[in-house]
């Protein structure tokens, strides 16, 4: 019989303890276990492991911790005084603008998508199922992410240009972006915050830029890194505001810095 | 992991209210587990208190701009620990645990006897002894892991793969385990 005498290793015993194997996997770690001595003590072995180090490091702080209240007090201090701060306009019209703005950004992007997508099916027969068109990062997935350094230190540094990023890492993050089977020339693993603005070679500020964009693309947003690293520069604009700017909405701030609504003919 | 009603969330009136009752709920659910992990990193515990109140502050920022509420306690720590990070860059201190940790958090059950006493410490020094000498992000996953994080979760924090996960815990569950067994001849 296949594998019968192959024992299950470490990795596969904790993943069945933890609940973490697929079913099929889960299916066949099982009927091993069910006939394997060796394999079912190593697997307790493993579960007494667990409850040590368990018992052990919450053993650890039982007499440290703090009771919470006056942590929880000086939490809500804190909110209250945010609450203070901010103008008396309900916070529910906030909530309500900001789910506007959303929805209005996510149709216009699905209108700009389809069009591109059924001209796209008009010039070359079809395009990739998977080949999904990205114009602004998911900010869950790609918050944007600095480095610490002040204008100063910023502006004493040549411009840096976009490093190349490892294929590892480009796929890793098609894969957070649920981007499967398709080449990775259909997309530039762009930096959100660019290194020109600080911005750190970390995952969570790298986003996958469809080059089948046609409006609002990659040269699109070249252009607006360096016009606001010109003003960072110049002392026009503050640069955490620079970086705040670009990682939320890196269109939004073309238009505020460009004074248009689409982009200028010479950086299309 | 609580969730506003609908209804609530559409209440003109008391929206900010509910919210900050939420976040409140969630700081006591999740303020322990957030300072065992952060203090198990090395970090001062007035320091992880800072670094909590920040998250919880974020964290009311987050519900309150309407953004996704999917998995808050991932979220928590993600934030948690990135602010850790953060702050480590700021004040260039060491996380690392430091070298008299093993004494400083040792705890003696008053009920137990002298011997119990002495074998219990025993223990705790030898399973302390294996956790300091694991590689940072095997100490981290296993920490994680231990507040009760699934895979998925720890691999996003830590920005590693899932394979990875599971072979850390596997390696470090391992040296555990060796570590008792030894203790035990």
């Amino acid at each position: 019989m296949k594998h019968e005498d192959q024992h299950l290793s470490d990795q596969d015993l904790l993943l069945d303890v933890d609940g973490e194997h697929s079913a099929h996997d889960e299916k066949r770690v099982r009927a091993h276990l069910k006939a394997c001595w060796k394999c079912r003590v190593r697997r307790d072995e493993l579960e007494n492991a667990i409850s040590d180090f368990v018992h052990f490091h919450h053993s650890q702080f039982e007499a440290k911790l703090l009771p919470p209240d006056g942590p929880r007090a000086l939490l809500k201090a804190q909110l209250t005084q945010l609450a203070a701060a901010e103008p008396s306009q309900p916070s529910s019209w906030f909530a309500l603008i900001h789910r506007l703005r959303w929805a209005l950004a996510i149709s216009t992007c699905g209108v700009l998508a389809l069009c591109l997508f059924l001209s796209h099916l008009g010039r070359h027969g079809a395009l990739h199922p998977q080949a999904v068109i990205v114009s602004i990062p998911d900010s869950r997935l790609t918050p944007g992410a600095a480095v610490l350094m002040d204008q100063r230190q910023l502006c004493t540094q040549p411009n840096i240009k976009n490093k190349l990023v490892p294929v590892a890492l480009q796929r890793k993050v098609l894969e957070e972006y649920g981007i499967e089977g398709v080449e990775p020339r259909v997309y530039e693993i762009d930096y959100l915050i660019t290194p020109a603005l600080g911005g750190a070679d970390d995952i969570h500020n790298l986003w996958p830029q469809s080059y089948s964009a046609t409006t609002w693309n990659a040269d699109v947003k070249d252009a607006l890194e360096d016009r606001l690293r010109e003003m960072v520069c110049t002392g026009n604009l503050d640069l955490a505001e620079a970086q705040q700017e670009i990682a939320s909405n890196w269109i939004a701030a073309y238009k505020k810095y460009f004074h248009t609504d689409r982009p200028l003919p010479e950086v299309r | 992991m609580r969730t506003l009603p609908v209804s609530s969330a559409t209440d003109p009136g008391n929206l900010r209210d509910r919210l900050e009752e939420e976040v409140v709920a969630l700081f006591d659910e999740f303020r322990e587990p957030l300072l065992r992990y952060l203090s198990s990193a090395g970090m001062a515990f007035p320091d992880c208190e800072d670094v909590i109140q920040e998250t919880f502050f974020a964290l009311f920022q987050h519900l309150h701009g309407a953004k996704c509420r999917d998995n808050l306690r991932g979220w928590l720590f993600r934030v948690a620990h990135n602010l850790a990070l953060k702050r480590q860059y700021r004040t260039r201190r060491d996380l690392e645990l430091p070298a008299d940790a093993g004494a400083e958090n040792s705890v003696i059950d008053p009920n137990a006897s002298p011997e119990d006493q002495a074998a219990g410490s025993q223990t705790r020094q030898r399973l302390l002894a294996v956790v300091q000498a694991l590689p940072e992000q095997d100490r981290r996953c296993l920490l994680l892991r231990s507040e009760g994080l699934r895979y998925r979760e720890i691999a996003r924090i830590l920005n590693m793969s899932l394979g990875g996960v599971s072979l850390s815990l596997a390696r470090s569950l391992a040296r555990v385990a060796r570590r008792a067994q030894q203790s035990n001849l």
